[in-house]
C-alpha cells in the first residue's frame, strides 16, 4: 500500500520554560486554552489558595475540596479573564467566592440538621502545646457561629492580613459593608475573648507582652 | 499586620490566635497537590468531552429535526390527500315532508318539500316532485332532482359545495338563486338563473355550460336541442313555478318562443343585425358573456369560417367555440378549438383548448381513445390546471368504457387521491367496488 506523504512543513515547538513565565503570560495562555498554562496555573497559585482555604476553614480536608473546585472552576471560566496581567488577584477572587459559597453551605447544612454538627479542627502542628491547641479549637469554634460574610471578613483581615480595600475589591463589596461587617465581627471577637478566654486571654495578653 | 485606618487597636490575644492558626496550617504538600491537579484535570477533561458531545448531540438533533421538517410537508400533504378531514354536515330542517332511507324526500303535505339549511340556503321542491338528499357536507350538499321541478336559493358562501344532479345533469351552483326541472318521461331538462353563475354538464355537446343571471337553458335530449335564451332576472324568478300550484315540468311558464333546431338556430327572437365584420368580431366577446351564441354563428356564416378562424383572435376563438359547442356544431367547434392551439400556442387557453377537444371527440362516435389522447396530452401539460379534474375524471370513464373497470380503477384510485371531494369522486368510488 503505498505511503502518501504531505509535504507540510512540520516544526518541533517546545513549551516555554514555565518557572520564567510571568503572570501575565501565564493569563494570557490560560485565555488562549494552552494546556501547559492550566497546569502552571494550578502549580503556582493551588498552595497559596490552599493555604487561605485551611486558615479560614481550619481544615486542610476541607481546604483540599475547595481548592479543587476553585481551580475546576478557574479553568471552566479561563476565557472570561479579562485582563491577564492580573491573573493573581483573579485566582484569590476566585478562591473567595468559592469559600463564601463554602462556608454558607456548611451553615445551610448545620440548620436543616437535627444535630449540631461537630467542629472538626485539624490541629496538624506537633509543635503546639496543649493549651495552644485547646485556644485554636475554642477561636474556629466562635468562627464557626459567625455569619459567613463576618466570617470570612474576619479571616481575611486578621489571618491573610488584608487590607479593606483589598477585601472589598475581592469580595465584590463596597468597603463601608466590609468596615461595617469586619467591626461587627470585631465586637463579637472582643465579647467572646472577655468571656470565654478570660483568664487565658489576660495569661496570652501578658505572654505577647512579655515576648515570651 | 499594620492596622487600618480608623481601626482600634487589636487585643494581644488575637495576634496570638493569628499566630497560631498560621503556625497550625502546614504547606501543601507535593502528594496533596498532585492528587489535587489529577482530580481537577480529570474533571475538566471529562467536561470538555461532555461539551463535544453535546455539540455533536445538537447538531445531529438539528440535522434530524430539519431533515423531519422537510419530510413532514410532502407527508402532510399525502396525509390530507388520503385522509381528507372529517367535516361536520351541516345542520337542516325538512318542512313539508321527511327524508327518508336512500335520503329519499317523502312528501307529506300537498305544498312540496322544503329545506332549510343553517347557513340560510333554502331548497324547495315542488308538489309532486322526486328527489333525494344525496349528502350534506360541512360547506354545501348535494341533491337530486330524479322527476319534477324544484327552486334554489344558495347563499354566497367561499369554498361552497352545492351540487344538483337532475336527471343526467349536473348543476353546480355558487351562490345563486335558480329553478330548475327535469322531465323523466320526455327527457326534458330547464334550468332558469335569477342571480349568480351555475354550470350545467350532462350529455350535451362538450364540456360545461356556464350561465349567468337571467339566462334560460332548455335542453331536449331526444331532439338534441339546447337553448339557451335570456329573459330578464325578475322574469325569471317571477315566471318560476309557484308553490303548491301542482304544476308539472313541462308547464313551467317561459317568456320565451320555444327552443328550435340545434345546429346553429337561436330563438325567435335571436335577431343579428348587419354591421361591418370588424365591429361583429369585437361584439363576439360581448355576445358570449350575454349567452348570445346565435349572433356568433350568424356572424361567422355571413363572414364564412375559414376567414374567421384564420382572423379571429384568441379570446373571439374560443367564443366562437363555446358558441358552436352549445348549438351542437361540433365540426365547427373542434375547428375553433384547433384554430386556438396553433395560431396561440402556449396559451392557457391553448391548454384548454386540449381538454375541450378532448370532449368533442369524446361525443362523436368511436372518438374515445382519440378523447383519451387528449385528456392524457391535458394532464401532462397542465397537470394542475383549470380542467385537470375533469380530464382525469373524463379520462376514468372513457378508460371503464374502452378498457373495461380492471384498468379504469388505477386512474380512479388517482383521482381520489388527487380530488377526494371531486365531480367524479362518487363513480370513482363505484368503479373502485366493482369486482
Amino acid at each position: 500500500m503505498p505511503i502518501r506523504r504531505f509535504h507540510v512543513p512540520l516544526s518541533l515547538v517546545a513549551d516555554p520554560p514555565t518557572s520564567t513565565v510571568s503572570d501575565t503570560e501565564l493569563g494570557q495562555a490560560l485565555v488562549a486554552g494552552a494546556v501547559w498554562a492550566q497546569a502552571e496555573t494550578w502549580n503556582r497559585f493551588a498552595p497559596i489558595v490552599f493555604g487561605m482555604a485551611a486558615r479560614a476553614l481550619g481544615s486542610e480536608a476541607e481546604a483540599e475540596d475547595v481548592v479543587q473546585e476553585v481551580f475546576y472552576r478557574l479553568l471552566v471560566k479561563a476565557k472570561s479573564l479579562r485582563s491577564p496581567e492580573s491573573l493573581r488577584s483573579f485566582v484569590v477572587s476566585f478562591a473567595i467566592r468559592i469559600l463564601k459559597w463554602e462556608l454558607r453551605k456548611k451553615r445551610t447544612r448545620s440548620w436543616l440538621s437535627f444535630n449540631q454538627p461537630v467542629m472538626l479542627v485539624d490541629i496538624a502542628c506537633e509543635a503546639l502545646d496543649f493549651e495552644s491547641r485547646d485556644l485554636l479549637q475554642k477561636f474556629y469554634a466562635f468562627l464557626a457561629r459567625q455569619a459567613p460574610r463576618e466570617r470570612l471578613v474576619l479571616s481575611l483581615r486578621y489571618l491573610e492580613s488584608m487590607t479593606v480595600e483589598e477585601i472589598a475589591k475581592s469580595m465584590e463589596l463596597s468597603e463601608s459593608t466590609v468596615k461595617r461587617s469586619l467591626e461587627c465581627a470585631r465586637k463579637e471577637l472582643l465579647r467572646w475573648i472577655e468571656t470565654d478566654l478570660g483568664p487565658i486571654g489576660h495569661f496570652e495578653g501578658r505572654r505577647e507582652s512579655n515576648g515570651t | 499586620m499594620e492596622p487600618d485606618r480608623g481601626e482600634r487597636i487589636d487585643p494581644p490575644v488575637l495576634a496570638t490566635l493569628t499566630t497560631l492558626a498560621h503556625q497550625n496550617v502546614r504547606p501543601a504538600t507535593p502528594e496533596q497537590l498532585r492528587r489535587g491537579w489529577s482530580v481537577v484535570s480529570a474533571r475538566f477533561a471529562a467536561r470538555q468531552v461532555r461539551q463535544r458531545s453535546l455539540v455533536r448531540l445538537s447538531v445531529a438533533a438539528t440535522a434530524f429535526a430539519a431533515l423531519v421538517f422537510l419530510a413532514l410537508g410532502p407527508l402532510s400533504r399525502y396525509w390530507s390527500q388520503a385522509h381528507p378531514p372529517v367535516s361536520v354536515a351541516m345542520a337542516y330542517e325538512v318542512h313539508g315532508g321527511t327524508v327518508v332511507d336512500g335520503g329519499y324526500l317523502r312528501e307529506s303535505g300537498s305544498k312540496g318539500v322544503k329545506l332549510i339549511f343553517a347557513e340560510g340556503s333554502e331548497f324547495l321542491l315542488l308538489p309532486g316532485t322526486r328527489g333525494r338528499l344525496g349528502a350534506v357536507y360541512n360547506n354545501g350538499a348535494r341533491i337530486a332532482i330524479e322527476q319534477g321541478a324544484a327552486s334554489f336559493q344558495v347563499t354566497p358562501r367561499a369554498h361552497a359545495n352545492w351540487l344538483v344532479d337532475v336527471g343526467p345533469f349536473l348543476v353546480t351552483v355558487k351562490g345563486t338563486v335558480f329553478t330548475v326541472s327535469w322531465d323523466a318521461a320526455t327527457e326534458r331538462f330547464e334550468l332558469r338563473l335569477q342571480h349568480g353563475q351555475v354550470s350545467v354538464t350532462g350529455p350535451v355537446a362538450g364540456g360545461a355550460i356556464p350561465l349567468r343571471a337571467g339566462q334560460r337553458l332548455v335542453v331536449n335530449l331526444p331532439k338534441e336541442e339546447i337553448t339557451i335564451t335570456e329573459q330578464k332576472p325578475e322574469e325569471a324568478w317571477t315566471s318560476s313555478p309557484p308553490t303548491g300550484t301542482g304544476v308539472t315540468t313541462a308547464d313551467l311558464p317561459t317568456n320565451d318562443q320555444p327552443s328550435r333546431g340545434f345546429a346553429g338556430q337561436g330563438t325567435a327572437e335571436s335577431s343579428v343585425a348587419v354591421m361591418p365584420r370588424t365591429s361583429a368580431k369585437r361584439a363576439w366577446a360581448d355576445a358570449a358573456a350575454a349567452g348570445d351564441w346565435d349572433q356568433i354563428l350568424a356572424d361567422v356564416d355571413r363572414i364564412g369560417a375559414k376567414r374567421s378562424l384564420a382572423e379571429a383572435s384568441s379570446e373571439e376563438l374560443f367564443a366562437l367555440a363555446d358558441a358552436a359547442r352549445y348549438r351542437g356544431r361540433t365540426a365547427l367547434a373542434r375547428d375553433a378549438l384547433l384554430a386556438e392551439r396553433m395560431r396561440y400556442p402556449g396559451t392557457a387557453r391553448a391548454l384548454d383548448a386540449v381538454f375541450l377537444l378532448g370532449r368533442l371527440e369524446e361525443s362523436n362516435l368511436g372518438g374515445i381513445r382519440r378523447a383519451m389522447s387528449r385528456y392524457d396530452e391535458y394532464l401532462t401539460r397542465a397537470p394542475n390546471g383549470t380542467y385537470a379534474s375533469e380530464a382525469l375524471g373524463r379520462k376514468m370513464i372513457a378508460t371503464s368504457r374502452l378498457e373495461g373497470a380492471s384498468l379504469a380503477k388505477p386512474v380512479a384510485e388517482e383521482y381520489l387521491l388527487r380530488f377526494p371531494s371531486g365531480t367524479y369522486a362518487g363513480a370513482a368510488r363505484a368503479l373502485l367496488k366493482t369486482p
